[in-house]
């Protein structure tokens, strides 16, 4: 509405001045025309002259730093170009260029004074010319300056936005390498498991072969029973070793070294009685060693038995990790979770109420890293004996719900709410690792699953981690 | 009974037990052999040992424990004046860095057996520790000879002879 108003003005004030042109000689002389892209003048020139633009548009345009220049106004008939440099007399801050053939009163810079004296009847218009022409710059420069304004502003939020925005790609770049780390040892782990699993079945057929080779012996005979009783013996404490000890330096006087005083504390009153009907026929110290030959065929037995189910469990734990959801029985991951941390639960109370729920189609490789994160926080803080409880049950016919807890310190009040959020961590201090990313992974696996994750204080003390995922209907 | 030195074994798993002490046979003989499954017991066993008169010559000890684990129970020894002599001998599969070089700074450890062990290097290493024992107590070497290291027990015995001259 201004810019009209101002033009109207000017249209009106330019028609005036053209008439006096018509009918002024001298000021005939002072038009110039200039053809288009024509410069006027550039930017740094000093400027002689102040133009009147009569017809035709003019483009001002500013060099930027890096040499681009880049269009600061467009004067219409009725504007004066030059009028900066003109009332400051500085060097020209734009460059001018014809954008069509125009038309202008070309005034030096000591005549325009001149003119405005000598013809009273340009006076007047030339001053309002030149009055608005300042007034609309200062509504431009106004403009201008409250775009500015607004635009600091805007950058401002965006500063803050890209803040955030690097802050959650550092965030889900880290969660990234995580990733990439355990499927790295996902993949280690089931090579390993294979691996392992030839010299641990070569180790279990091998026993069970020397057993049968010690057993070929006939029934009756004494080594052969010795060998049984000691394949069949049960492990001793080392406090019931020592009782035994006692006993066997009382029921057998004539053995004195001790070592086989120690042996002998092994075998059951069986055994005595078969050394005692025998020991005239076959030497005593064959006999214990049979019994021996037994008692560690069975720890072989056992212990490449142990080998073998950590190794399957190793094996589920870690095959899931292919990203693919299966129908599957959530109990088995946590069963598997619990094999492959046995070392950390060795020392503690664990009390399954696994109650019977539904299959589900999950990733069960990414279910245990939710127990795993969970379990080992827990073991993180419970002393020798202390407990932890999981159960599992289902939440009508919409979810199943799994749930955690210790009886350990608890969660601070203050932290329950940030313990979900990524670089969340209390393992700071000391060598302890801790990346602070296990819960908030875990809460993530458990959304994509389509449930939640919450933390509680139980009030009987301790922390407990409640998982609801839905049933969806496959 | 004479003077006895014992050897102390702790391990919290029966079946590794069987093995350890298995290996140590055959140095019953001379060092007979007490075991506890956790480092309470052999606390008990330590006391019973010191009350009788006798001494503890080496203690092999698994890091991981029910309740106090080695490396606490071996650094509690340390402070003893009856264990100033007594080889100390880590056998575990899972000390971490911080446990081990806690149990070398602060429990004087010895020596550090990782599971799985083979039995030549463990009769060395207790064949070694024994003897710097035996040789550390000043006892008369002539007993041992045949069981450990000979050429370091004459060595000692003929250095002794000479510093009592």
């Amino acid at each position: 509405m201004i810019k009209g108003f101002q033009r109207g003005k000017r249209t009106k004030v330019l028609e005036l001045i053209n008439r006096t042109i018509d009918s002024t000689k001298e000021l005939q002389s002072l038009v110039v025309n200039f053809s288009k892209d024509e410069l006027l003048f550039k930017e740094g020139d000093s400027l002689p002259f102040l133009y009147l633009l009569l017809d035709g548009t003019v483009s001002l345009s500013h060099k930027k730093k890096d040499n681009s220049s880049f269009e600061v106004l467009k004067l219409e008939p009725g504007h004066f170009i030059g009028i900066v440099a003109f009332n400051t007399g500085n060097n020209s801050l734009t460059t001018a260029k014809a954008v069509q053939k125009i038309k202008t009163l070309r005034f030096s810079q000591n005549e325009f004074e001149k003119y405005l004296n000598e013809h009273p009847s340009l006076r007047s218009p030339l001053q309002q010319l030149m009055m608005s022409n300042m007034t609309e710059r200062f509504k431009v420069n106004l403009e201008l300056e409250s775009k500015l304004h607004s635009l600091n502003n805007t950058l401002k939020d965006e500063g803050i936005e890209l803040k955030e925005a690097y802050q959650q790609l550092e965030e889900s770049h880290q969660k990234l390498v995580h990733q990439e780390k355990m499927a790295t040892l996902g993949e280690l782990v089931a090579g390993f498991a294979h691996e392992v699993n030839n010299p641990a079945s070569s180790l279990l057929r091998s026993s069970e072969a020397l057993v049968k080779n010690f057993q070929n012996l006939e029934k009756e005979n004494p080594l052969a029973i010795m060998f049984n009783l000691g394949l069949n013996a049960a492990p001793l404490s080392s406090t019931e070793v020592r009782s035994r000890m006692l006993e066997v330096q009382k029921r057998f006087p004539e053995v004195t070294e001790r070592s086989m005083v120690r042996k002998l504390s092994h075998i059951s009153n069986e055994g005595y009685k078969v050394i005692e009907l025998s020991g005239k026929t076959i030497n005593i110290e064959s006999l214990i060693q049979q019994h021996e030959a037994g008692k560690f065929i069975h720890n072989i037995q056992l212990s490449s038995e142990r080998i073998a189910n950590l190794v399957k469990s190793l094996k589920s734990y870690s095959r899931h990790d292919n990203n693919e959801a299966e129908l599957v029985d959530i109990r088995d991951g946590i069963n598997d979770t619990l094999l492959v941390l046995s070392n950390r639960l060795k020392f503690l109370d664990l009390k399954l109420s696994l109650d019977d729920i539904p299959k589900i189609r999950v990733k069960l490789g990414e279910l245990n890293q939710v127990w795993t994160n969970i379990i080992v926080n827990a073991c993180d803080v419970l002393p020798d004996g202390g407990t932890i409880k999981i159960a599992t049950r289902t939440d009508g016919n919409k979810s199943v719900v799994i749930e955690i807890s210790d009886n350990g310190p608890g969660i601070p009040e203050t932290l329950l709410r940030k313990i979900f959020e990524p670089n969340f961590t209390t393992k700071n201090q000391g060598a302890k690792f801790g990346l602070g990313l296990g819960l908030a992974i875990s809460n993530e696996i458990i959304r994509q699953h389509g449930g939640y994750i919450h933390a509680y204080n139980r009030k009987k003390g301790g922390a407990k981690f409640k998982i609801v995922i839905p049933l969806k209907e496959s | 009974m004479d003077h006895q030195i014992y050897i102390l074994v702790i391990e919290d798993e029966l079946e590794v037990m069987d093995a350890l002490i298995k290996d140590l046979e055959d140095f019953e003989d001379i060092f007979p052999i007490e075991s506890a499954n956790n480092t309470e017991e052999a606390q008990l066993i330590v006391s019973n040992i010191i009350e009788s008169g006798d001494e503890i010559g080496l203690i092999l000890c698994d890091h991981v424990l029910p309740g106090q684990n080695g490396v606490d129970f071996l650094i509690s020894l340390e402070s003893q004046q009856d264990f100033i002599h007594t080889k100390k001998v880590l056998v575990t599969g899972q000390a971490g860095l911080e446990d081990t070089v806690s149990a070398i700074n602060k429990a004087n450890l010895n020596y550090y057996i990782s599971k799985p062990w083979t039995n030549s290097g463990f009769h060395e290493v207790v064949i070694k520790q024994l003897t710097d024992f035996v040789i550390e107590r000043k006892l008369n070497p002539l007993k041992f000879m045949g069981l450990l290291d000979s050429v370091r027990l004459s060595e000692a015995m003929r250095n002794n002879l000479l510093t009592d001259n």
